[in-house]
């Protein structure tokens, strides 16, 4: 591959222009840097060692989801859904899934257990993706031994996941109409044993950074913004949150019974990289209160609901009814039909507001699955937030806006 | 916790908006229409402008997303749409003020030869993204745009991947062994 000298030519920001003294030094950090996450690249134009213009360059990873969601069956679609944000597959799932269902009108009709299970999940799905932010936020800043720690109760995480769903990363686990298969026998154990083992290992981690002077010193002031900017550049979540603004989907429009839980919105009004150090480790412990709330509930029942059309029979009826050999190889071979329409459903994701536009043109397949990436609009806003802090702060604060390239590039 | 008196708390005061948008809208103005998850309008971009300005004035100060829709063979065909929501400033720091927060959205239909839309991101620095990526993957072009360029494809790249006539595979093989560039073998039907 050669050097990208046409996207520098028709960027006028990251040439040098007349008014540039010698110092002025055009870098090219990423897309292989470590703390670049994955694969991003920015351009940063440089004065001795501030920053004068940051432009982030994306698209590393483009693998085009939304075009092979609209090539596959609207169940089969989960399966590319869940790889677009890989650190939170399941809240991307339940994103799409909750649009599916309500553009089939069957979104009052899911069982009470599965819904438990989905806001269960959901959130262990928030904890696993906010670990690894914690561990390799750190790591970026120099800290090791958090790293360990972040991804020992990940580890935990993963293993409840895979016990549950057989699968570690991408579970496609909540299907329309429900779940994919009930838990198995031993669940509430080890559900209860991550229950009682996470707050101290949490607060273990607290106390190792949340007072560090060195954590502090690196990122209190940094990457500020305000209000009205963090509006105007479009961020959400915990970076939204951190400028003092409580919105959070999960009150604003709940889906899933949220709005029964009984858990806080943590914010600060700092809006620097310390602000959203804080949000997000607040955050956790929340994010726990729901998990065990969500325990102590736990409603038997079905987990999926009782529509021929829409989910497969039964195994075992499928062994003695004509009728419902019919639905299954219905379903498998051609899907089901979902009337024609759109919609805008939105979850919030451990990254911000996860919405998706969805349209049917009355097909078996989604005819347009349109993203609402926040991490894209996160990623943009470096634009804003590098310009005027040293290249080591730019590490801080690409690890405070927690972006997936996943979820950027799609 | 609130008590829900309202059903669609959200579409508060929007009812009273969408005659003074149609206005706005003008000729360019095609329809209004209240959707399952909230209010729309539909319209050509000649009027996006001065609708979006009387939205912002109206405090929907958030742009959550532009996305685009290809309808091919439906004509219009392309579809650019524009989600707004109302989000309070200030101290703001009850999650239960958010109940139920306005949500609106735009449908632009520009037109199928040469589609071409204004502009949001002097409006929204926000929207410079998006719009690209509606540039890259659609062809739509944003009038005014300051930097038009692709940005999820390579900036060589031919086409536009999300219009419906684009094929899910198929294309010219790009990076074959040896500089090879030929036609992909059909996949094989068994």
């Amino acid at each position: 591959m050669t050097l990208d000298l046409r996207a520098l030519e028709s960027n006028p920001d990251l040439l040098l222009t007349p008014g540039d003294d010698r110092d002025t030094l055009i870098l090219s950090m990423g897309p292989q840097h470590p703390s670049t996450h994955g694969v991003l690249r920015v351009m940063l134009k440089l004065d001795g060692e501030t920053v004068i213009t940051a432009e982030p360059e994306i698209g590393f990873l483009h693998t085009g989801i939304e075009k092979q969601a609209e090539n596959l069956f609207w169940q089969q679609a989960i399966t590319v859904v869940d790889r677009a944000d890989y650190l939170a597959p399941l809240s991307n799932s339940l994103c799409y899934v909750l649009a599916a269902e309500r553009l089939l009108d069957i979104d009052r009709q899911i069982p009470e257990r599965a819904r438990v299970l989905r806001v269960m999940f959901t959130e262990l799905t928030r904890l696993a993706s906010h670990l690894v932010w914690l561990g390799t936020h750190c790591l970026d800043l120099g800290a090791q031994s958090i790293f360990f720690y972040a991804f020992e109760m990940r580890e935990r995480i993963l293993s409840i996941m895979e016990f549950v769903t057989g699968a570690r990363m991408h579970q496609s686990w909540f299907r329309i109409g429900g779940l994919a298969i009930d838990v198995p026998k031993g669940f509430l154990d080890t559900i209860d044993d991550f229950i009682g083992r996470f707050p101290d290992r949490l607060n273990d981690m607290r106390a190792i950074v949340e007072k560090n002077v060195i954590i502090v010193d690196r990122l209190v002031g940094i990457g500020k913004i305000g209000q009205q900017e963090a509006i105007d550049w479009g961020l959400t979540g915990p970076p939204l949150r951190a400028t003092g603004i409580a919105y959070d989907v999960r009150r604003a429009h709940p889906y899933c019974d949220y709005d029964t839980y009984e858990f806080e919105v943590p914010t600060q009004t700092a809006g620097d990289c310390y602000a959203r150090f804080v949000v997000r480790l607040d955050e956790m412990v929340q994010s726990w209160r729901i998990i065990k709330q969500a325990r102590e509930r736990f409603p038997g029942g079905p987990v999926v609901i009782d529509d021929r059309k829409i989910v497969p029979p039964p195994k075992t009826e499928i062994q003695h009814s004509m009728e419902a050999l019919i639905h299954h190889f219905k379903l498998v071979s051609s899907g089901f039909n979902v009337p024609e329409g759109h919609i805008y459903q939105a979850v919030e994701g451990p990254r911000g507001e996860m919405g998706m536009y969805v349209t049917s043109a009355g097909g078996n397949k989604p005819w347009r699955v349109r993203w609402r990436p926040s991490s894209f609009y996160h990623t943009q806003a470096l634009k804003r937030l590098a310009p005027g802090n040293l290249i080591a702060d730019v590490v801080a604060i690409i690890g405070s806006m927690d972006p997936v390239f996943g979820d950027v590039d799609r | 916790m609130p008590e829900i008196v309202n059903p669609h708390p959200e579409r508060a005061g929007i009812a009273e908006l969408v005659p003074e948008l149609t206005k706005a809208a003008g000729e360019d103005f095609l329809e209004a229409v209240s959707e399952d998850d909230m209010d729309e309008i539909a319209l050509r971009p000649g009027g996006l402008l001065a609708v979006i300005t009387r939205l912002r004035e109206a405090g929907f100060n958030l742009l959550l997303d532009v996305g685009g829709t290809d309808h091919h063979p439906l004509t219009p065909r392309f579809e650019i749409s524009y989600i707004l929501t109302a989000i309070p400033l200030g101290d703001v720091r009850d999650p239960y003020r958010f109940f139920g927060l306005k949500r609106f959205r735009l449908r632009v239909f520009p037109n199928d030869s040469d589609p071409v839309v204004p502009t949001l991101s002097d409006l929204w620095p926000s929207a410079n993204w998006a719009e690209r990526e509606i540039f890259d993957l659609f062809g739509v072009r944003f009038e005014g745009h300051p930097d038009l360029r692709r940005i999820l494809n390579p900036d060589d790249w031919k086409g536009y991947p999300l219009r419906k006539d684009y094929p899910l595979r198929g294309l010219e093989r790009r990076f074959a062994a040896g500089g090879h560039v030929g036609p992909v073998p059909p996949l094989r039907e068994s």
